[in-house]
């Protein structure tokens, strides 16, 4: 019924097209997509649409869409004629860069019934273009460092004037924070990818050492571009404010990575009575804090590493993670050291007893 | 803040109570009318004031900056400075200031991106001390490329941008500013063509506010950034209190004794208490297209500063 209703809004925007106002091809080649239920994109697409139109010449307006609205399906169509008056509204708001002097009387009484309508999708949309306008600007990072001149490069690159980068209240902790969300969902997929891979049996499951290195060593890769200047980020991150958000990235990550590694346990307690192997032993907090720990420094080696291709990193993170590995093993030995030790005191005063006769019950 | 009011033909019924003597009567009326924008613009009606107001601003003038310190205490600087401070213009941004006058802001603009150029080019040379042949390469092409800053000051007063131009003259800054007549409700520019857009003090002059940010909508860039600093509410009562004692005591008689104009000055400080209150306004400015529209309070709700974009 919502996919209905969308494809319905959307249908009412090409009839605005089609009602005299203007639009680029772009949005022709959209129309046909309309009879298709998930149209909210189309709405989305609309508004970037928009943007594109701002970057590409204003002086050729092709005739839009009386071939938009013809090669539509004949069930939208009475619904076009219908609502024709609404999507004036909608196309006025989005046209309005490009048509001012037509749409400027409608404009004010349009704009209220369509921001109501609207309101949910201008909101998607914003964050939806700040968050392209970072992706845009983390090309010229390397050039002008995790900085508002950054993105605002970026925000050139896609045809917006550099005065937006205003909208980023926190400048370049923004543009660093979207990078490392950017990383962390990034690594999930792959992980999600190989966790699949392993269910319908096309891979084998990896031992978990083995698998807490890969993926320590694909994220971290993911920093190479940028190592640079990754310093800077790294002072940006620890910068107060940016604190909670940093380490909420990070928690989640570390969380992700031991999820797929296997980790289901929601309880703090470890139980040692079952015979597991010697890392699942661990409780989950102590793991991640381990990996964690092992994470930030393998990240602090790659920054001064100059070995070819960071082998030396990696070398290093095989060797925290060895200890890890060590230690949980020693761990081990050391209880059941213990234990046995413990009987065997046991056993020495037992028998202690036996030779005094304190275990005469006679 | 006493700026110019919008094109002459057509007056509200509050503008012409400044003006005309043996009106007190409408004066305190008009004060005590509930602030409807609308229920002003029906009272319109075409005289011709023009000349008598272009008179007063002519005397204005030149008094303007005395003025503004005088009865700021000099914290108009500030509201100023924190406008840039919020603006952050990058280098090579075209910056248009409507109902600029004087050009304080338009100073402080081409100041401010000086000021980062420099810094920039201070960091480049750091990072760079022995540089590679394709950076020597890379500066010889960028020297020609790079966008000037530019800050066009508009005014519908002639007098103000005379000031404003002996200003400049004064201070030693041509490059990169020009001085506009034009009125804010019909801008003399084409589309598209500003990165920012404030209105320091003025909006609150213009007759049709909302035509107003249609047209600040329209001659801006897409990406483009709205910034208008205007007197607004106090909501604190204390502070309330005192801005009002010392609003309508004060301020006509410093109106007075410095420029010799009671009058304007008292019509000053009611067209403040007329305006719309923050959130009023930024409704305003979001029902004209702007987007991530938002204020910020200065010196406890006395001057607000709203910004907003045109995605």
């Amino acid at each position: 019924m919502a996919a209905l209703l969308r494809g319905l809004r959307a249908g009412r925007t090409l009839r605005g097209l089609s009602s005299g106002k203007t639009g680029p091809t772009s949005r022709v080649v959209a129309a046909p997509s309309a009879v298709n239920p998930q149209c909210s994109n189309l709405n989305r697409g609309f508004h970037r649409a928009a943007l594109r139109l701002q970057d590409e010449s204003k002086s050729d307006k092709p005739p839009s869409s009386s071939s938009s609205s013809s090669s539509s399906s004949t069930t939208y169509h009475e619904h076009y004629q219908a609502t024709e008056h609404d999507t004036a509204a909608e196309a006025s708001q989005h046209d309005s860069a490009s048509d001012p002097a037509a749409e400027q009387p409608e404009r004010p009484n349009t704009s209220y019934q369509d921001q109501s309508g609207e309101h949910g999708e201008e909101y998607e949309t914003e964050e939806q273009l700040q968050s392209r306008i970072l992706t845009a600007a983390l090309e010229f990072v390397p050039l002008h460092g995790w900085s508002m001149e950054a993105i605002a490069a970026g925000a050139e690159t896609l045809g917006l004037s550099s005065a937006s980068t205003g909208m980023f209240y926190n400048g370049a902790g923004d543009l660093v924070l979207h990078f490392i969300a950017h990383c962390n969902s990034q690594l999930t997929e792959i992980l999600a990818e190989q966790h699949k891979q392993v269910q319908l049996g096309q891979a084998e499951p990896k031992k978990t050492a083995d698998f807490l290195r890969e993926a320590v060593e694909t994220r971290l890769r993911m920093y190479i571009p940028y190592i640079e200047t990754w310093p800077q980020a790294m002072s940006i991150l620890l910068l107060p404010h940016n604190i909670p958000d940093s380490l909420k990235h990070l928690s989640s990550m570390v969380d992700d990575i031991w999820y797929y590694a296997g980790d289901r346990s929601t309880d703090v307690s470890g139980s040692s009575l079952n015979v597991r192997p010697t890392t699942s032993q661990m409780n989950w907090y102590t793991k991640r804090a381990v990996l964690t720990g092992i994470y930030n420094t393998t990240e602090l080696v790659m920054l001064q590493d100059s070995s070819p291709d960071f082998q030396d990193t990696w070398s290093f993170l095989d060797n925290r993670i060895q200890d890890v590995v060590n230690m949980a093993s020693s761990a081990k030995q050391v209880q059941s050291t213990g234990e046995a030790v413990v009987q065997g005191l046991m056993g020495a005063a037992v028998t202690l007893k036996n030779l005094t006769g304190l275990n005469q019950r006679r | 803040m006493f700026q110019r009011r919008s094109r002459g033909q057509k007056y509200t019924f509050w503008l012409r109570d400044g003006f005309r003597d043996g009106e007190s009567e409408e004066r305190i009326k008009s004060y005590h009318r509930p602030h409807r924008r609308s229920s002003m613009q029906k009272s319109e009606y075409t005289c011709d004031h023009r000349p008598r107001v272009y008179k007063v601003f002519e005397n204005v003038a030149q008094k303007y900056d005395i003025m503004n310190d005088a009865m700021s205490l000099g914290i108009h600087r500030v509201w100023k400075d924190a406008l840039l401070h919020v603006m952050h213009p990058q280098p090579g941004a075209q910056l248009l200031d409507v109902a600029g006058g004087t050009g304080d802001i338009a100073f402080r603009f081409l100041e401010y991106i000086r000021l980062q150029e420099e810094r920039q080019k201070r960091r480049a040379a750091r990072s760079s001390q022995t540089p590679s042949w394709q950076d020597i390469s890379n500066n010889y092409s960028t020297e020609d490329e790079s966008r000037e800053s530019r800050a066009v000051v508009c005014d519908i007063n002639k007098e103000m941008l005379k000031v404003g131009k002996q200003k400049a003259d004064s201070l030693g800054v041509s490059a990169g500013l020009s001085w506009v007549v034009g009125d804010a409700e019909e801008l003399p520019f084409d589309d598209d063509q500003f990165d920012i857009y404030t209105i320091a003090f003025g909006i609150r002059n213009v007759t049709h506010i909302d035509q107003a940010l249609q047209e600040a909508l329209r001659v801006l860039k897409p990406g483009g950034r709205f910034m208008c600093l205007e007197f607004s509410k106090v909501n604190n009562p204390i502070l309330s209190s005192i801005y009002d004692a010392y609003s309508f005591q004060m301020i006509p008689v410093i109106g007075e004794v410095i420029a010799g104009d009671w009058k304007s000055y008292q019509y000053l400080v009611e067209s403040i208490r007329k305006f719309p209150n923050q959130e009023e306004f930024k409704g305003m400015i979001e029902d004209a297209g702007f987007y991530c529209v938002k204020y910020y309070n200065l010196t406890g709700g006395v001057v607000a500063l709203h910004s907003g974009f045109k995605l």
